[in-house]
């Protein structure tokens, strides 16, 4: 019984899925049911998963019956924590649009939660198939969700892109699978490991190529160059609040499965990608800030913004390394995963918000749409210019904090120079975020754009604030100001060493 | 405990300032609670003067952890040095209000007191991420400032200066990691307080010189250092008279602060070996941005030049690596702040009133306002150092420095203040004193309100106390200079 508490949470989001679907089949249900239904459920998954963050464990619970395919570990947990308050969060500040939307039907939460299940599992699990599987159901689930934007013509291009260049890279993915069990006749993440370690290096071959197929999947699925060509006409397809969870839910979902993969299984080789993954940095932050320069629409800027985040994600991973045994530099895991965090919070805030302000119309889309928002709605700017200031790195946000780990991970690993390209497409990004925050403070509105009976006072405008907040608090922390060491920034990196820790755990 | 005074005045104006950004009252009520708030930091300010003990180095120290994991700490405390900075800030910021008092907007006043949390924020702090946290945020307000409230080009100007300053600050930003870096691979654990990082000793030279470099850009840019100045003009031109007087009489200062806080203990040998360099280019600067001063006809910009030129003088008596350099330096700080402070905004006031912007528009103030004209050309007279005035001290101080240490630069420094009285005088005699040509537009121009002459009488009577009495004032820092140039740099103070 004890080892089937470790499973509620995620059973408790599929029983949601079903719950919503059976739902659906009534008219009678309106859109804010199905809110409060879904929120219900994942709250109490949130609650189930929060009551066991701070304990160690590590499990493959039911042998029998699951094949030792997923570990439920704190690792897990501690992505389950995020995802699951990831889709919380997008479903409240998605709250608005989601009502004024007339595609948004009960399925649609339906989907939502089976591709929260989907990313649960991808968290737990530690065998190559397996994972396969999660990822397939989340992300079929999320191009379902980018074509559901029935109001935009755009969105064919969208869900098709993202359909056909997913399903690519899936087969890709299968090869690299069928590779390393043609080497290693399993694909249980641990005989892998097992094999790793006793193989010589003609062996090897097949492990590497292999590798370095599922490698790409990853590198597609985070939107690093040169996979980043379907970001911004997906993002810009899908509805807003989808775009919103991709660019920070889905995300974080991608770096729980192969940041334990990493550390955890093949840690002995990773120095193999370093040069790859070097260049693949470069480029990335590269493309990115250009794309982000160049864009007029804010969802574009947003989105070609968050390669260029994923850039400095990759700038910590990279940083690991393994050495006469052990890994080190294991700090800059904890980087990474604060500096998911961070983006998590700044993302969903600021596409949140763009979505909040054009629910009931669809302006607001260009730079020029946001023009004298602080005027019209200044509790709204404030908060849009938090979340700007945490994406680029400003002090007092989250998004600094998040920085600082990983450029000082970065270089404590020795590599100054990448570090300094991460710096020059900072600067550039100070560029096209105050740009923004210039719009919606110095100009004066325009015409078309002034709502009148636009209504501050909801869930979404809640929520927002909420993860304002946070972002606030996240970067300053408690101590500073009030001198309390609770609700510090350190309590965050205790949480993710903890995390890693439990990865270790035999 | 008596140390948490310094975080009381960082963080007073801005929890004032949320809270007045909560309210709904009327912008009067707004501005004198924010004017009340300076005035109370103005006697705390007043009550750490008086504790203040010369000879003991780092006082009102608060050391709490802030980021444990990388050994970041919120550890403020106060020297000689920050000392006579803040005095300079505390006393500044209230004048300021007073001579902005009418016809400013609710966010106007809020972003000053955010300014004002900002500045003194960064004057305390002692580990260098907390510093960098508020050298960066103090920046912000300005931004908003210039881009609400100021003219011309406002959006360009405003995103311009950010993403150079900010450009500066990045480049520190990596110096300050790879320094941390630095301490936590030597000692095994992380620190970021300026006096464990002074205990490094592992960094190779060309890394070192690199590291310096990387902090010069962030204070050079924000001081401005010729070549890094070109932001300077449109913004000094384009901004609201509020934020000209941040950027030029406290944020440039901060700059030169910076440099002898960080740069100068973290980085001793480099600052020697480079500091021929320095004194020159800012004997360039003097001379450049003089040159260029004398040829403005926008009175904004003739002052924006004016300014570089002086602080590029003060950061020549920096490098001066001299008793007599630095302590010039550090007094022409103060009393370039009061003079230029009060002329930014005098002129900001005429321009209000008159509506002109160029010199060859205005003349005739004397006849309208006599009392301004008074106060306007005593602020001139500190600015161009005329014996008994604060200008004259310090400019002498930095010249016997800079003779010290290299006798012909000397020289050239003691022919090029010569530049600072010709494009001062010229301006006076033309946009102030001169008549007004026979039918030209008659000039809208008031005299000064007694509120104003209130808030400028103290800064007149500094000028005069301070070019007359400078031990009063001296005696404060000079222990902090000594303590730099014996233990620091090991070079002895030349007495």
């Amino acid at each position: 019984m004890s080892q089937f508490f470790y499973l509620i949470p995620a059973l408790t989001v599929l029983a949601g899925a079903l719950v919503l679907m059976f739902m659906s089949m009534y008219e009678k249900f309106t859109v804010k049911n199905f809110i409060v239904i879904s929120s219900f459920f994942l709250l109490i998954a949130l609650g189930f998963s929060l009551s066991n963050i701070n304990s160690s464990y590590s499990v493959q619970p039911f042998e029998s019956l699951l094949n030792n395919v997923l570990t439920f570990d704190t690792f897990s947990n501690f992505f389950n924590i995020l995802l699951i308050a990831g889709t919380l969060l997008t479903l409240l500040i998605g709250e608005h649009y989601f009502q004024h939307r007339s595609y948004f039907k009960g399925e649609f939460f339906s989907i939502l939660l089976f591709a929260l299940f989907g990313m649960m599992i991808l968290a737990h699990a530690n065998e190559l198939v397996t994972a396969y599987i999660a990822l397939e159901i989340a992300s079929f689930s999320i191009y379902i969700m980018v074509g559901y934007n029935s109001d935009d013509s755009k969105r064919v291009e969208a869900i098709f892109k993202y359909l056909v260049l997913g399903s690519f890279i899936g087969a890709f993915y299968l090869l690299g699978v069928v590779l390393i069990y043609g080497a290693t006749q399993s694909t249980n993440l641990a005989n892998l490991s097992a094999f790793i370690l006793t193989a010589n290096s003609d062996q090897m071959i097949l492990v590497y190529i292999g590798l370095t197929l599922i490698l790409f999947t990853f590198l597609f699925k985070i939107a690093a160059f040169p996979f980043q060509s379907w970001v911004l006409d997906v993002y810009r397809g899908a509805p807003m609040v989808i775009t919103a969870y991709m660019a920070s839910t889905f995300k974080i979902a991608i770096f729980s499965f192969f940041l334990r993969m990493i550390l955890s299984y093949i840690a002995p080789i990773i120095d193999f990608w370093d040069a790859i993954i070097t260049i693949i940095i470069v480029l990335t932050l590269v493309f990115g800030t250009w794309l982000a320069i160049t864009q007029q629409i804010i969802k574009r800027m947003l989105a070609a913004s968050s390669i260029v985040h994923t850039g400095y994600v990759l700038l910590a991973f990279i940083a690991l390394s393994y050495k006469d045994g052990q890994i080190i530099n294991i700090d800059s895991a904890y980087a990474t995963m604060f500096y998911l965090i961070a983006y998590l919070l700044s993302a969903l805030g600021a596409f949140g918000l763009a979505s909040h302000i054009i629910s009931e119309t669809n302006v607001k889309v260009t730079y020029d749409d946001f023009k004298g928002l602080a005027k019209q709605r200044p509790f709204l700017a404030a908060m849009m210019t938090i979340f700007l200031f945490s994406l680029a790195g400003i002090p007092s946000t989250i998004g600094f904090i998040g920085k600082l780990y990983v450029f000082t991970e970065a270089i404590n690993a020795g590599y100054i120079g990448l570090t300094i390209v991460a710096i020059i497409a900072t600067i550039v990004s100070v560029y096209y975020y105050f740009k923004l925050i210039a719009m919606m403070y110095f100009y004066s509105p325009q015409e078309a754009c002034i709502s009148e009976e636009f209504n501050d006072k909801r869930v979404s405008t809640y929520a927002i604030a909420f993860v304002a907040i946070l972002t606030l608090l996240g970067g300053i922390g408690s101590a500073i100001v009030f001198f309390i060491p609770a609700m510090n920034i350190d309590e965050i990196i205790k949480l993710t060493q903890f995390a890693v820790q439990s990865l270790f755990i035999k | 405990m008596s140390s948490d005074i310094l975080s009381f005045i960082i963080f007073l104006p801005a929890v004032v300032a949320l809270g007045l950004m909560l309210t709904t009252r009327d912008v009067n009520t707004i501005r004198n609670i924010a004017f009340l708030t300076t005035t109370v930091i103005l006697a705390l300010v007043l009550k750490i003067y008086i504790e203040f003990v010369p000879s003991a180095g780092m006082q009102f120290v608060t050391n709490v952890p802030w980021i444990e994991t990388y050994g970041i700490s919120y550890y403020i405390g106060l020297d000689g040095f920050s000392l006579t900075i803040l005095m300079m800030i505390a006393i500044l910021i209230p004048t300021a209000y007073l001579l902005l008092w009418e016809g400013k907007t609710k966010g106007y006043w809020i972003n000053m007191l955010l300014v004002q949390s900002g500045v003194t924020g960064t004057l305390f702090s002692l580990d260098i991420v907390l510093f960098y946290f508020f050298w960066e945020v103090m920046l912000l307000p300005v931004f908003l400032m210039i881009g609400s409230y100021g003219f011309g080009d406002k959006v360009f100007t405003t995103i311009k200066v950010t993403v150079y300053t900010m450009a500066g600050s990045l480049l520190m930003f990596i110096a300050i990691l790879y320094l941390g870096v630095a301490h936590f691979k030597q000692f095994g654990e992380w620190s970021f307080a300026y006096d464990s990082l002074m205990q490094i000793s592992t960094i190779p030279y060309d890394t070192k010189v690199w590291l310096f470099l990387a902090f010069l850009a962030a204070f050079a840019i924000k001081i401005p250092i010729f070549p890094l100045h070109t932001w300077i003009m449109e913004t000094y031109k384009n901004a609201p008279t509020g934020a000209v007087f941040l950027l030029s009489s406290i944020m440039a200062k901060l700059g030169v602060y910076a440099i002898v806080r960080f740069m100068i203990p973290i980085f001793p040998e480099i600052y020697v070996e480079f500091s021929t360099w320095f004194v020159a280019i800012g004997l360039f600067g003097l001379v450049y941005f003089g040159i260029a001063a004398l040829m403005q006809d926008d009175i904004k910009r003739m002052f924006a030049y004016s300014s570089a030129s002086h602080l590029s003088f003060i950061a020549a008596g920096i490098f001066s690596l001299n008793a007599y350099g630095i302590n010039g330096s550090l007094y022409l700080i103060i009393a370039h702040a009061i003079a230029t402070g009060a002329l930014f905004l005098l002129v900001g006031l005429m321009q209000e009133q008159t509506g002109f912007k160029t010199i060859k528009d205005l003349g005739g103030i004397a006849k309208k306002a006599p009392i301004f004209t008074f106060i306007f050309a005593v602020m001139l007279f500190a600015n161009i150092g005329l014996p008994g005035t604060n200008g004259f001290v310090s400019e002498l101080l930095i010249i016997f420095g800079i003779y010290e240490f290299n006798h012909t630069l000397g020289y050239i420094a003691a022919l090029t203040v010569i530049i600072g009285a010709t494009y001062m005088l010229w301006m006076f005699q033309r946009a102030i004193l001169q008549n007004r040509p026979e039918g030209s537009v008659e000039l809208k121009m008031r005299d000064l309100k007694v509120k104003e002459i209130i808030g400028l009488a103290p800064w007149v009577v500094l000028v005069f106390l301070m070019g007359f009495y400078p031990e009063i004032f001296m005696n404060k820092f000079e222990p902090t200079v000594t303590y730099y140039l014996n233990d620091i740099l090991h070079i002895g103070a030349v007495k």
